[in-house]
């Protein structure tokens, strides 16, 4: 029976279960429903659980060759994640970040975009709690308008699905499409969840206000569940090229300005998403599997980051790299293994970064697509810049920030060295990660020319930065606020709207005014004509009354005569 | 080559010394890109260096329009 159980469903029903539960107990609890929901993996690819629901087939459980690199890394992360959180004594945050990690394998393993819709919409309802879980007046602002924008998507994700099913008469998950209504739809839908331009504000906004833990389970599911969706249903649609072009661009010099360690791995995460989806948008079989290599790879290095800065931000309470500094001597450990994150996503060779953007980049070298390639070289040399140096440069080095603290928990450590040695696996050992991509390809990635070309242009792009560094070219960091598309719904439309809304406002005040002073200027008309030696004085009235009706019988002879 | 280290730093210079040793490297055996610009001896490292100059200059004129004050958004 539990084998047919979709994965992670029993995870969010655990969930449940969880506050009960005393602490040490909890932490082996969650390890264990993390095991079970993985266990059904071992049934392999088909169709395995269905149930009927308004004679609607709703496709529970199904697997692909698409699915198990999702599944795989999925549950890893959820293990990386327990382990990592386990300081964390009460429970609301471990309910959330089980649910929500359960939530999104579900998603992975629905067949059909209604029970897609679902799991879609759960992930938004659970991990909104980690960012609540800061506690803070911002995070509380910055939960709303998550929420506000994750379930926009899933409506978005819903009206597709529904014209679908109107259309054919089934809402499968299989490829769509785009020129489409219904695709359009579901298009823009994993668009917002996949933070394309200009539709990626919340993540600059919500993850960076989320807990420590939070931020590490959160940059792990919501974008990759976005980033399967388009691998499964928008594989070669070519405007992705574009976009994702786009997306690997500019977030760059955004994260160069940006103060906010974490928000700067937000922009980083954002540039990434880029290149997966350049891959999906190329749509072959290298490509594809490079962009779930990417995304499997992303899952653990972007954790490993945020791991990083989640640690110095539990030990320091901030994570602004205005205010942090020299904390190498103190959080030895972090330090070496947030080095290794950043190595490894700057694609250093023997390291998961290189084996996986290698894919990326010769499946556009074989397509032809010389300008994409270059942006996308380009991209590389900056995602060294902010995450390879800056991030690990401003925490743990650049200058004495008189800050004196401990290491990280042993349990951060333990997680954080555990995503560092399979970041390193990974690079070490490629056929091995290979194998368990979509396609079975012959790629080597370690020959002369890719290795000497990535070295060069990670150390020459280092360079420049010791260069600008040393001669004291690069301005110091400030505390700010960086704009980002956000900055529309934030700024931009309410600027607009609460002027015009006051002056439709004062228009109605004015009208209601107008309305009132005339009526009350017809009633002292109305009573002054009434008062004595006027027209309809009462005194008078009555003879006036006499006149009236007399008049009036005149009226109705004259009337009436004139029919016969 | 002591006073170099000393002046630029251990670890600078080892990052020099590495930038080095991975043009003798394209040197001695044979790179070709996967675009055929990229076959131009020592293109990667030119790319790489230009594309942080790039990168840090343009990220720099880029606060005078998009940087704020912290409480920006709290006003």
């Amino acid at each position: 029976m539990i084998d047919s159980f979709p994965p992670g469903m029993i995870m969010v029903i655990g969930a449940l279960l969880i506050p009960f539960l005393p602490h040490i107990v909890r932490q082996i609890f969650m390890m264990l429903l993390v095991l079970l929901s993985a266990y059904p993996l071992t049934l392999g690819i088909g169709v395995h659980t269905t149930i009927n629901f308004f004679d609607l087939e709703f496709i529970l459980f199904q697997s692909d060759a698409l699915t198990i690199p999702f599944a795989i890394i999925f549950h890893i992360a959820a293990v990386l994640n327990i382990i990592y959180g386990a300081h964390v004594k009460h429970w609301k945050q471990h309910v959330a970040i089980m649910s929500y990690s359960g939530a999104a394998i579900a998603a992975v393993h629905a067949g059909d975009l209604l029970t897609l819709f679902v799991w879609w919409e759960a992930t938004a309802f659970t991990s909104v709690f980690l960012i609540l879980a800061s506690n803070t007046r911002r995070s509380y602002k910055s939960a709303f308008r998550y929420i506000v924008i994750q379930v926009t998507s899933g409506m978005f994700l819903l009206a597709g699905a529904l014209i679908l099913l109107n259309n054919e008469g089934n809402a499968l998950l299989t490829k769509f499409d785009i020129n489409t209504l219904y695709g359009q739809l579901i298009f823009i839908a994993f668009g917002i969840k996949a933070a394309f331009p200009l539709l990626n504000g919340w993540l600059q906004d919500s993850y960076p206000e989320a807990s420590e833990i939070g931020t590490v389970a959160l940059s792990t599911f919501t974008t990759k569940l976005a980033i399967y969706c388009f691998a499964k249903c928008f594989a070669g649609t070519e405007i992705l090229i574009a976009i994702g072009a786009i997306m690997t661009f500019y977030p760059i010099f955004f994260a160069v300005i940006e103060n906010d360690l974490r928000r700067v791995l937000t922009y980083s995460l954002n540039n990434q998403l880029g290149f997966m989806i350049v891959a999906i948008g190329i749509g072959t079989e290298l490509a594809i599997n490079g962009a779930v290599a990417h995304a499997f790879a992303h899952i653990l290095y972007k954790g490993l980051l945020f791991m990083g800065m989640g640690a110095v931000l539990y030990r320091v309470g901030t994570c602004k790299a205005s205010e942090l500094g020299g904390l190498f001597k103190y959080m030895p450990i972090t330090a070496v293994c947030t080095i290794i994150g950043a190595i490894s996503i700057s694609a250093f060779p023997l390291f998961s970064g290189f084996v996986a953007k290698s894919l990326i980049m010769s499946a556009l070298g074989k397509e032809g697509l010389v300008l994409v390639y270059f942006m996308l070289l380009f991209a590389s040399a900056g995602v060294l810049h902010h995450s390879g140096i800056k991030i690990p440069f401003f925490a743990f080095f650049a200058h004495d920030s008189g800050i004196k603290t401990k290491e990280a928990p042993i349990n951060m450590i333990a997680a954080m060295v555990i995503a560092s040695l399979l970041c390193i696996l990974i690079g070490v050992f490629p056929s091995l990660f290979y194998s368990i991509l979509p396609y079975q390809i012959a790629y080597e990635p370690y020959d002369f020319s890719h290795v000497v070309g990535q070295l060069q242009l990670l150390t020459f792009a280092a360079f420049a930065f010791i260069c600008l560094w040393h001669f004291k070219i690069y301005p110091p960091e400030l505390n700010s606020t960086v704009l980002n598309s956000d900055w529309i719904y934030r700024k931009m439309i309410p600027g607009v709207l609460i002027p015009f809304l006051s002056m439709m406002s004062n228009i109605n005040i004015k009208m209601s005014n107008y309305i009132i002073d005339t009526s009350l200027k017809t009633k002292t008309y109305l009573a002054n004509i009434m008062t004595r030696d006027r027209v309809f004085d009462r005194e008078v009235g009555k003879d006036g009354l006499i006149i009236l009706q007399v008049f009036t019988v005149f009226l109705v002879f004259v009337l009436v005569s004139q029919f016969f | 080559m002591k006073s170099l280290i000393k002046k630029f730093g251990k670890i600078n210079s080892g990052v020099l010394a590495l930038c080095i040793l991975f043009l003798i490297l394209e040197l001695i055996g044979h790179r070709y890109g996967e675009t055929s610009i990229e076959d131009i001896i020592f293109f990667p490292a030119f790319f790489g260096f230009l594309s942080c100059i790039i990168i840090f200059k343009i990220g720099v004129s880029l606060r005078a329009f998009l940087m704020k004050d912290e409480d920006y958004y709290d006003r």
